[in-house]
């Protein structure tokens, strides 16, 4: 046990990662409101990226631009830049999912007049 | 030009999802031709992509002519190759029966419907011939939105079943892409086949199980195996007619099919030791989602809900059979997929038909329908031997190939639910054809609406035909998917 939470305080990232995972998951579970629900799994995307973030952050390195070809490339000096493209990505799929159950939700709204879940289920009785 | 062809067969619909708008707008009645030609187009090439893989070898198709490792890569073996000609037949098969059903369950919605109908075709190619995890995300995604989005089109109560469908689905995408995230952090590499080169040695790693368990949890959601499969017969029962047997018929079989891919290609092959452990894991869910799955088919009363939950117990069936150490069951497996692809399709379609021109949803209806037509009636038999896996069907291959499987790997449990759910398949397809032979006698009660065109017959009869010529013709395919898993 002690190793675990000396092992917990050295990674700070993770530690928040793991936070934002479970706390997205509990709204998801436990709000009726669906926009509330849909903050929550944002939360959940987000924290996906917040740790593809972390494992692509390099101390001491730079955007690998590629200045003076005859010099021989330094790998170490270098941010790789693949993570960061795919954090792009899941940002951009993560927009058109949002986009998406917007709508879906707004359909809701204009259809039932409501938000909450529970008053929706009442009508649909 | 053969190694172009995966490309094509993606590139076909999406250009027409694109500019599906432009041409809606000008003209609405174009819409349906031009998807129509778009599907047409997409078969063909899939057709003639399967049989250039077959006749010269499994394509590797490097886009943007990056290479793999580095670049993204594209697989055409013999089983995504036939799942790609399947995907497109049956995209064409339920087009030609959505036209008649008409604007009525689209609800005034025709240009947003063949937009996402493409898009899904796109989507389900994407994934199919993607072997790169990051590739998959994305078309997975693709995949998810497109069907997000057809489910709600009805509008009312298909809204909260879409909602909640877009919810579990959005998490498992989630999931998925922190499992990508623990094997890029841990390997560098995002291609599966590199994958299974570098996995070696790191498989006993905490990040490699908590990758292959995220994976997993991710894409099970995504296939509805038995415990996370909540979202599933709400959002088929209630997407509209025309879009449900493309829901059925693809979208989870393509979650599988990844599966497959990341299993059979980038760890198995890495094993360590690890893979026992993970063999009886996916079997013993699939144990679990096939028995379950039937047992809940039985108690259903309205007849998507039956072949939904039917569904959801042949997923099980395909995890019982990839969780297998036999070559044997593994190809068996993908032979199944391939098949249920296309009885779901047929299912699918007979319940549209059933509700749209019987007025027929639940098992209790039928009584007062009087189905008659051999056009609906052959179609759903064939459909239901299949699903029970009696010869000549392509099911009763993939299953005695699973079947076989089992008893190399010395697996009887798997055996029994395997023989278990086939006996409880049976058990809910025979109401459902009782009552239809039975209700011949009785005097029809409801009306009949619209007519049954050639569109709608050929899109009830070309499952019928697939699924017997899979069973009859099937040998040769059988045999190029055991060598695409490394069998004998």
């Amino acid at each position: 046990m002690p190793e675990l939470l000396d092992a917990a305080i050295q990674r700070p990232n993770f530690v928040t990662f793991i936070l934002l995972l479970l706390a997205g998951l509990y709204i998801c579970v436990s709000h009726p409101n669906l926009i509330k629900k849909l903050i929550g799994l944002y939360l959940v995307q987000n924290s996906v990226i917040f740790y593809f973030v972390t494992i692509s952050a390099k101390e001491g390195a730079t955007v690998p631009v590629l200045l003076d070809p005859s010099r021989p490339v330094q790998a170490e000096a270098f941010v790789n830049p693949l993570p960061h493209v795919l954090t792009l990505t899941a940002i951009v799929v993560q927009v058109a999912t949002l986009g998406v159950s917007l709508g879906i939700v707004s359909a809701i709204n204009k259809r039932f007049g409501s938000f909450d879940e529970e008053a929706i289920l009442e009508k649909l009785q | 030009m053969t190694e172009s062809l995966p490309a094509l067969v993606f590139l076909v619909p999406l250009a027409a999802a694109v500019s599906m708008p432009v041409v809606g707008h000008w003209k609405r009645s174009a819409c349906r031709p031009l998807t129509a030609a778009a599907a047409v187009a997409m078969t063909l090439l899939a057709i003639a992509s399967l049989c250039s893989v077959v006749a010269f070898g499994p394509v590797r198709y490097a886009v943007g002519g990056w290479q793999a490792p580095l670049g993204i890569e594209w697989v055409a073996d013999e089983v995504s190759a036939t799942m790609a000609a399947i995907a497109s037949l049956v995209g064409l098969l339920v087009l030609g029966f959505s036209g008649p059903l008409g604007e009525a369950s689209l609800a005034g919605r025709t240009v947003p419907y063949h937009t996402t109908v493409l898009l899904l075709l796109a989507g389900v190619v994407g994934v199919i011939y993607a072997g790169d995890l990051f590739n998959i995300f994305v078309f997975l995604e693709v995949v998810s939105l497109a069907s997000y989005a057809l489910v709600a089109v009805p509008g009312g109560r298909a809204l909260l079943s879409a909602f909640r469908y877009l919810m579990i689905g959005a998490l498992a995408t989630a999931f998925y892409l922190l499992g990508v995230a623990y094997f890029y952090a841990l390997t560098g590499t995002l291609n599966i086949a590199d994958l299974a080169q570098r996995l070696p040695g790191l498989l006993e790693s905490k990040a490699a199980a908590g990758g292959i368990a995220f994976i997993l949890i991710g894409l099970a959601i995504k296939m509805a195996l038995l415990p996370v499969h909540a979202w599933l017969p709400d959002a088929y029962a209630h997407a509209p007619n025309s879009a449900a047997p493309l829901l059925a018929a693809l979208v989870t079989k393509t979650a599988i099919l990844v599966w497959a891919r990341i299993l059979l290609w980038g760890i198995i092959p890495a094993n360590a030791g690890a893979e026992q452990i993970l063999y009886a894991v996916v079997s013993g869910l699939g144990i679990v989602a096939s028995v379950g799955g039937a047992l809940l088919a039985i108690r259903q009363t309205e007849i998507k809900r039956i072949f939904a939950y039917g569904g959801i117990a042949h997923v099980g069936l395909v995890m019982v059979g990839l969780g297998q150490s036999s070559t044997k069951a593994t190809a068996g497996a993908l032979y199944y997929l391939v098949n249920d692809a296309v009885m779901q399709a047929g299912l699918f379609i007979f319940a549209g038909v059933a509700a749209w021109r019987y007025g027929v949803r639940a098992i209790d209806d039928i009584a007062g329908a009087q189905i008659r037509n051999p056009w609906v009636i052959a179609p759903l038999v064939i459909a239901a031997v299949g699903m029970v896996g009696i010869p000549p069907t392509g099911g009763f291959v993939g299953k005695w190939n699973i079947l076989l499987g089992t008893m190399e790997a010395g697996n009887p449990f798997a055996a029994g639910a395997l023989v278990l759910t086939s006996l409880l398949t049976l058990g809910y397809f025979a109401p459902v054809l009782e009552r239809i032979f039975r209700s011949q006698q009785a005097s029809r009660t409801g009306e009949l609406r619209g007519a049954l065109g050639w569109p709608v017959r050929l899109s009830m009869a070309v499952p019928a035909g697939l699924v017997l010529g899979l069973g009859i013709f099937g040998d040769g395919l059988m045999s190029a998917f055991l060598r695409v898993v490394g069998g004998p």
